[in-house]
């Protein structure tokens, strides 16, 4: 990988956003959605990623046998009641997050695209991550392109001179940009329950800014202008989407099961209970995917570095990061760092039931869905990234073979065990096909 | 600027250091080994450092190479090592690349990535733009750290639909704030149709507080502006004796204007004080006003006429209220619901009169009344002869029954007996005596034990013949001094000709000179409410005034007598607003055909015509005319003013813009409002709030725009210069006097610069610079947001400390910004900031006030003072659990020193979160580990002995004196330099002989903050000035230095500016792309 974006992607206007350079987009008329498959009655493909920082402790996370009788090791207990919808995935590692010097941060932003990380301050650069290349490919399909949440805020200091976005971000837009965070209950629901009627106002305000913004183009460095770039951009995204939510395109072929919010618009502050934001979290998820307003999703349960206070598991005290992953092998400590991962897990086991009680037609949400679970780092106390905690969920409309699977990588080479492998693979399912992406060009075996 | 000066002298200076050779051969026998290639040793690639061609780019690494040279931190022991004359021929090779490479480019502006406003600059600029505090999120635009650690670098100020969608809905919040009415555009702090009315209500009555006056009235109502009577007196004083006073030239107007008072209230007193045959009581004032002193030679008895002013402002208040019988001003009338206007009605006198006076509670075993006569036209020639008669007594009991009933004269005691000219003896004679102007007398009246309070009664009648034309006050109280009591009385006279011009003569008085130059707009239950209402109090026409109506506007004598044109103008404005902000006309409407019972058939005010109204009954077309005209001009006004409207837009853009409009850009936005109105339908205050709300979403708003140079560095405009200082040392907009320093050009000059940054510094607004840059630069940004305290452990930990601790920290720092201290006392300061829970909390033993901040000094006496005893600083570097010592030493190393560590190893392992787990042993004797393993002694030994002796400071910043288990704290270290420290003040000697280094971290981020890039091998000669002064240099000394640099004045591009591409839709460009913006 070089400096430059995930070289793969076929589209020439991928490219040219990857490289800021301005659209020649004819963005009013080309709002029609990219043409969606032939209508069909089956469910579409929807993809989540569920993230949780600071690794795990190696000897609580394994998985033996098959099927009902798998056995889990102490830190995958909760899923247990799931051991025949997942996939144990072992040994599946980014090249670039071991070959950087920075424990954490070289290691973080880059899970899901397997790019380098910049470490020079005056350059923030990662690679745009997989999921946000299927927004920009297929997000055009639904009202949202993509979700990307979170629990904490950006991060507001360096960690070793190196901004802390690093820690806070694992959907990138671009290879400079990462995707805005969300991490307000309440704006996820709007932006998932509001029409684009009574966004006239909007579009003429946006309208005339966007024009003065082309006027200013010309006269400002082409450093800046990248800038106004993702200004523009924004517009024009805001734009499509008010265009896509006023218009229901669904004339024939498969229908969601619901259209309206089947839960209360969140408190507009953000909520002051860690399980309590988890669990909206993660409920604004499946009901996106119920209402079929984005079939893409990632939520970062807590940042890198990450400093949430377990205080509300029971027998929990301290911080994620500092306290309970660098425990220092007390064995009191180390108990507490094992419940936080169980508590992560859970959140795992809970959107997995949601969405496996959600009928659509015979079949469940979660059969037609693909959730990906898991951390960057799998010793969370060491910062080893040599291989990563993962666990994937759900049929992919029967693409994907669950059924309690291990698929154990671990031996067969690095070229045939990157994690890159597997998002192309993901992505394939979504009908994006890259000849390349992040650090290789395989695809995934046994997949 | 001297940059050319100090370059040559630098120049020279390396001509007479001897020309060192490449000395990459050393690096490459010694270092290449460790510091190659592949996973090279802390970060450190030599191999490619080398290969660069110039030092600029990593200067900071090459920095840390030369420092290890020449300390001989490297290569470490047993390694092989070049000779001492290599070593430091290699480390002198690298100082002088560097330092040939920031001489030569000293100044360079560097490429500064354009800056969107970051959360905080957004809501400063806009209350600073409106005056409003929306309480916008904290984060609402997703700030991101980058740079030298702020969130206003540009390169980490990313820009997503979901960003855009914020600041979407916050400038339509904002544009909801906006007052749309008969003025130019205001803000208020409620939104919409409730703000008009609100921001309207606030608006009328601050001008009526601000320049009119009012005695008591209203529950619970307060004087207040009745000084102006006794200035406007002495204004009119000193224009009368001007000459005397040596003031010839003197004219009312600067009379006026010297005591603070419009010219028009101090005209309108002088024509009073001139009016030929004055009345009563208008006579008395002139009169009184006519004996003030006169000044005599040298002797100005200013004071003295300033005391008989005060008197004639007593006699104007107190008069009234003898009148009314509403005892004397000198109370302040406090809680006395009456509005002491003086009218027609409120004028009655009787020439007989009967009386009940009740006394309630026995105090004594006599109860003592006093009878007053009081003349109210003392000017007359005849006495007032009053006869009392049927004096009666009627006692009640305890259970409120009355006790009997008896003839007052029965009652008294002999002393009082003889004033009533009866005899000794009780007589069953009926009781008549009379009393005449002024007189008082009082009786005792005896009160049985089982009395819980008396009744007296008794008629009195004026005398006539006797009496003449005389007006007297009867008055009867149980207090001397009737104001204290609840005194009954009443006017007596003869009604007649006589009477009648009294009265005119009172009347004159009240619109001359009365007790209030305004009724409140929302009257209170017993100010006067207008007809056909019926005034009585809780009656339903009145309740429904009060619900429906509401307001009244009753200021003639304000805007006639008072009030300069321009106020006048914005009160007329603010009433209209009021009018027009709810169905106040349709309400009256709806009252009036209610009481004449006219049908009105559903017809609201905007639906009757002249036909309508003509075709309507005399009674209600009497009300009903008038209430229709207001309408129309009300209606009109608001009409009138929306041309104004968007011109008050297209102000508020260039202010918003930061810099002059373009002619085609101030086109654009009248088109865009033009547009709005008639393609969009939208009715003007909405097509105004569209407008605003275009404006604040704009790039020129929300991005710190400059436009490209077009070759190499030029120096900034006027108005990016203001930006700049503006967001530098305020984190907003630039003020009033900024962007007319910029329009005028002044902003090119240092010396107008230098008066900038010091007016600006002194500002409230620097306190911006405390939390802004010193939050970020020292890790207490948003402290009074921490979540980093496990308060399960430690309970007192709760919000209103942190908020204390946090506002410690931003008063500390404010106090040195806004009062120019030495930059030495961020460190060494004896001084700190406490409020009374955060001291003691810190068990000071010190008088503070109470919840506000104050400067307490001497703050070494009780372990407080400097940055690193600041609570916030202490508890964001521990574990929420535990202190960290590693956190602290490394923030100490990283934050105040400038020279980090690398990053830890990945697998460095880590002790554990508790104190509890430590196996008995303390955090120091487990933190040895760092000491005895060599992989962790190269940093650990720079960290951990700075980290230790805060020891004493525990994981909420209090000081204790052992660990919580009772093992004694061991604060005593030793640096890697080999200074011995002994606790926090060991520590903050060893800063003390650290201070260069101290000051060039400080100067760093200052830097970097104000210019929002980091900082570059080029800025070192720039620092190194900075910090030859030393630590005495006061702050704003240092600001100046960092504006009037080269790099803050001057801007370049890291690449030539090219065309933008075509655009697919060009066609849909307007002429605005032609606009001039950038060549002002």
């Amino acid at each position: 990988m070089g400096r430059g974006m995930n070289r793969a992607a076929p589209s020439r206007r991928a490219f040219l956003r990857g490289t800021g350079v301005a659209l020649a987009l004819p963005w009013m008329e080309s709002l029609p959605l990219r043409a969606a498959p032939a209508a069909s009655n089956k469910p579409p493909l929807r993809f989540a990623c569920v993230y949780f920082s600071n690794g795990v402790e190696p000897v609580h996370w394994w998985a033996k046998g098959a099927g009902a009788s798998m056995e889990l090791g102490p830190c995958l207990t909760p899923i247990a009641p799931f051991r025949e919808d997942i996939i144990f995935l072992r040994g599946l590692y980014n090249q670039a997050a071991v070959a950087s010097s920075s424990p954490h941060l070289g290691r973080c932003p880059n899970m899901l695209s397997g790019a380098m990380v910049s470490l020079d301050p005056n350059d923030i650069r990662v690679g745009t991550t997989f999921d946000q290349v299927l927004s920009r490919e297929i997000g055009g399909r639904t009202a949202v392109p993509s979700l990307v949440l979170g629990i904490e805020p950006n991060e507001l200091r360096l960690e070793d001179g190196v901004s802390m976005i690093y820690g806070s971000a694992i959907s990138w837009a671009t290879a400079t940009r990462p995707a805005t965070k969300e991490i307000y209950p309440a704006r996820t629901f709007d932006l998932l329950v509001g029409d684009g009627a009574g966004r006239q106002l909007d579009r003429s305000i946006l309208d005339a800014v966007l024009r003065e913004t082309h006027s200013l183009q010309t006269r400002v460095s082409r450093t800046d202008r990248v800038k106004l770039d993702e200004y523009l951009e924004s517009i024009r995204d805001i734009e499509k989407r008010i265009e896509r939510a006023s218009r229901e395109e669904r004339l024939e072929g498969w229908r969601p099961s619901i259209t309206k919010p089947d839960m209360t618009r969140p408190a507009e502050d953000l909520p002051q209970d860690v399980p309590e934001h988890m669990k909206l979290m993660l409920d604004l998820i499946v009901l996106a995917f119920q209402m079929d307003k984005t079939r893409i999703a990632t939520l970062m349960l807590n940042n890198d570095l990450s400093q949430m206070n377990f205080k509300f598991v029971e027998g929990v005290k301290g911080a994620l990061h500092l306290d309970l992953t660098h425990n220092g092998k007390a064995p009191a400590a180390e108990a507490m760092y094992l419940k936080t991962n169980q508590y992560h897990m859970q959140q795992f086991a809970y959107i997995l039931d949601r969405m496996k009680k959600i009928d659509e037609g015979g079949q469940s949400l979660l059969d037609s869905s693909m959730v990906l679970f898991g951390s960057n780092l799998f010793d969370g106390d060491a910062h080893s990234a040599g291989q990563m905690p993962l666990l994937m969920a759900g049929r992919a409309n029967g693409a994907l073979k669950t059924g309690g699977r291990i698929l154990d990588y671990l031996d067969k080479g690095d070229d045939n065990r990157r994690a890159c492998s597997m998002y192309r693979t993901l992505m394939d399912r979504m009908g994006v096909t890259l000849e390349r992406f992040g650090d290789t060009d395989k695809r995934l075996t046994d997949l | 600027m001297c940059v050319p000066t100090v370059a040559k002298a630098c120049l020279l200076l390396f001509c007479l250091i001897p020309a060192t050779a490449d000395s990459t051969h050393v690096f490459r026998q010694y270092c290449f080994g460790c510091h190659g290639k592949s996973s090279p040793m802390a970060g450190l690639n030599l191999v490619e450092l080398t290969s660069h061609a110039s030092v600029a780019e990593k200067f900071q690494q090459w920095e840390k190479v030369a420092a290890a040279l020449e300390q001989k931190r490297m290569p470490p022991e047993k390694m092989p090592a070049p000779s001492d004359a290599d070593r430091l021929q290699a480390a002198q090779w690298v100082r002088t690349r560097l330092r040939d490479y920031a001489v030569r480019n000293d100044g360079d502006p560097g490429r500064v990535t354009v800056r969107r406003l970051t959360s905080a600059e957004y809501a400063y600029t806009i209350r600073d733009l409106t005056g409003l505090d929306l309480k916008f999120e904290r984060d609402f635009a997703t700030d991101t750290v980058g740079g030298e650690g702020f969130t206003n670098f540009g390169d980490v100020q990313f820009m997503q639909d979901a960003n855009l969608e914020r600041y979407l809905t916050a400038a339509k919040t904002v544009a909801d704030h906006a007052v749309i009415g008969a003025g130019p555009i205001g803000f208020y702090h409620d939104p919409g149709q409730s703000g008009l009315e609100l921001s309207a209500i606030h608006r009328i009555q601050s001008i009526y507080r601000s320049y009119g006056f009012r005695a008591a009235s209203g529950e619970g109502g307060k004087p207040y502006g009745l000084e102006r009577y006794s200035k406007a007196f002495f204004a009119a004083w000193r224009y009368l004796h001007r000459a005397a006073l040596g003031e010839p030239a003197g004219t009312l107007d600067a009379a006026a204007a010297s005591e603070g008072l419009t010219p028009r209230f101090v005209r309108h007193i002088w024509s009073v004080l001139q009016q030929p045959s004055p009345v009563y009581p208008v006579s008395e004032v002139i009169s009184r006003f006519r004996k003030l002193p006169a000044p005599q030679g040298a002797n100005r008895v200013e004071a003295a006429a300033r005391t008989g002013c005060d008197d004639i402002q007593k006699f104007l208040l107190d008069w009234p209220r003898f009148l009314l019988g509403a005892g004397g001003a000198a109370e302040g009338g406090q809680g006395d619901e009456r509005a002491l206007v003086l009218t027609g009605d409120s004028i009655q006198a009787t020439p007989l009169q009967r009386f009940r006076f009740a006394v309630r509670g026995r105090r004594q075993k006599t109860t003592r009344l006093y009878i007053s006569t009081v003349s109210a036209n003392p000017d007359s020639k005849d006495k007032a002869v009053v006869r009392w008669r049927n004096a009666i007594v009627r006692f009640r009991g305890a259970d409120r029954s009355a006790a009997g009933e008896q003839p007052l004269e029965a009652l008294l005691d002999e002393a009082s007996r003889k004033k009533l000219g009866l005899g000794a003896q009780p007589s069953t004679a009926p009781l008549e005596f009379t009393t005449t102007a002024d007189s008082t007398l009082f009786v005792d009246v005896a009160t049985p034990e089982t009395a819980a309070g008396l009744e007296f009664q008794t008629e009195a009648a004026i005398v006539p013949g006797v009496s003449g034309d005389a007006v007297a006050r009867c008055t009867i109280s149980d207090r001397e001094e009737v104001a204290r009591g609840r005194p009954t009385s009443a006017l007596l006279a003869q009604r007649g000709p006589a009477f009648d011009a009294w009265k005119a003569g009172v009347l004159k008085f009240a619109a001359d000179l009365p007790q209030i130059s305004h009724g409140e707009p929302t009257p209170s239950d017993r100010d006067p409410i207008p007809a056909p209402f019926n005034p009585t109090y809780n009656q339903p026409e009145r309740d429904l005034y009060h619900i429906k109506v509401k307001y009244y506007r009753t200021d003639g004598f304000l805007t006639g007598n008072m009030l300069d044109d321009a106020t006048r103008r914005r009160l007329d404005h603010a009433w209209n607003d009021l009018l027009a902000s709810f169905g106040y006309h349709d309400a009256i409407l709806y009252f009036v055909a209610e009481k004449f019972k006219v049908d009105l058939k559903g017809k609201v005010i905007a639906g009757l015509d002249a036909a309508a109204i003509a075709a309507l009954p005399a009674e209600p077309r009497a009300y009903i005319q008038p209430l229709r005209a207001e309408y129309e001009s009300v209606q009109a006004a608001l009409r009138a003013a929306q041309a104004g409207h968007v011109e008050d837009c297209v102000r508020l853009a260039s202010q918003a813009w930061r810099r002059p409009l373009t002619v085609a850009e101030k086109a654009g936005l009248r088109a865009f409002y033009a547009r709005t109105r008639q393609a969009g339908g939208l009715d003007h205050p909405r097509a105004v709030r569209a407008l605003l709300a275009r404006i604040l979403v704009a790039p020129a708003f929300l991005f710190k725009l400059e436009p490209a140079s077009v070759a190499g560095a030029r120096p900034l405009s006027g108005w990016e210069m203001a930006n700049r200082l503006s967001y530098f040392l305020w984190a907003s907009m630039p003020d009033d006097d900024l962007r007319r320093a910029a329009a005028a050009g002044e902003l090119a000059s240092p010396q107008h610069l230098e008066r900038q940054v010091k007016r600006m510094l002194a500002d409230p607004k620097a306190r911006r610079l405390s939390t802004e840059f010193f939050g970020q630069w020292l890790g207490f940004y948003r402290f009074d947001q921490h979540r980093g305290v496990d308060t399960g452990r430690f309970p007192e930990f709760t919000d209103e400390l942190k908020s204390a601790m946090y506002d410690e920290a931003v008063s500390f720092f404010e106090h040195i910004v806004r009062n120019d201290r030495p930059v030495r006392e961020i460190l060494f300061a004896d001084y700190t900031f406490l409020n009374k829970p955060l001291a003691r909390f810190y068990g000071v033993n010190r008088e503070v006030a109470g919840a506000g901040f104050e400067k307490v000094d001497g703050a070494q006496a009780f372990r407080r003072g400097g940055l690193l005893r600041l609570g916030a600083v202490l508890t964001a570097t521990s574990a929420p659990l535990r202190t960290s010592p590693v956190k602290r030493g490394d923030w100490i190393l990283r934050r105040v020193i400038g020279t980090p560590t690398p990053t830890p190893p990945a697998d460095a392992g880590s002790i554990p979160a508790d104190e509890k787990f430590f196996g008995g042993l303390t955090l120091r004797e487990k933190l040895a580990a760092h000491q005895t393993n060599p992989a962790c002694a190269a940093c650990h030994s720079r960290i951990d002995p700075l980290g230790f002796p805060l020891e004493r400071f525990d994981a909420i910043g209090r000081w204790r004196d052992k660990y919580s288990d009772g093992k004694p704290i061991d604060d005593a270290t030793v640096t890697h330099d080999k200074a011995p420290i002994d606790g926090v003040h060991g520590l903050i000697e060893y800063l003390k002989t650290q201070e260069k280094q101290v000051l060039r971290t400080f100067y760093q981020k200052m830097l970097g903050y104000a210019l929002g890039r980091t900082v570059m091998l080029s800025d070192q000669p720039l620092i190194d000035r900075l910090v030859d002064t030393g630590g005495d240099k006061g702050f704003a000394r240092a600001a100046v230095e960092i504006v009037t640099s080269r790099q803050f004045r001057y801007r370049r591009e890291s690449v030539p500016a090219v065309p933008a591409p075509r655009l697919a839709e060009v066609k849909r460009t307007s002429k605005e792309g032609e606009a001039k913006w950038g060549e002002e």
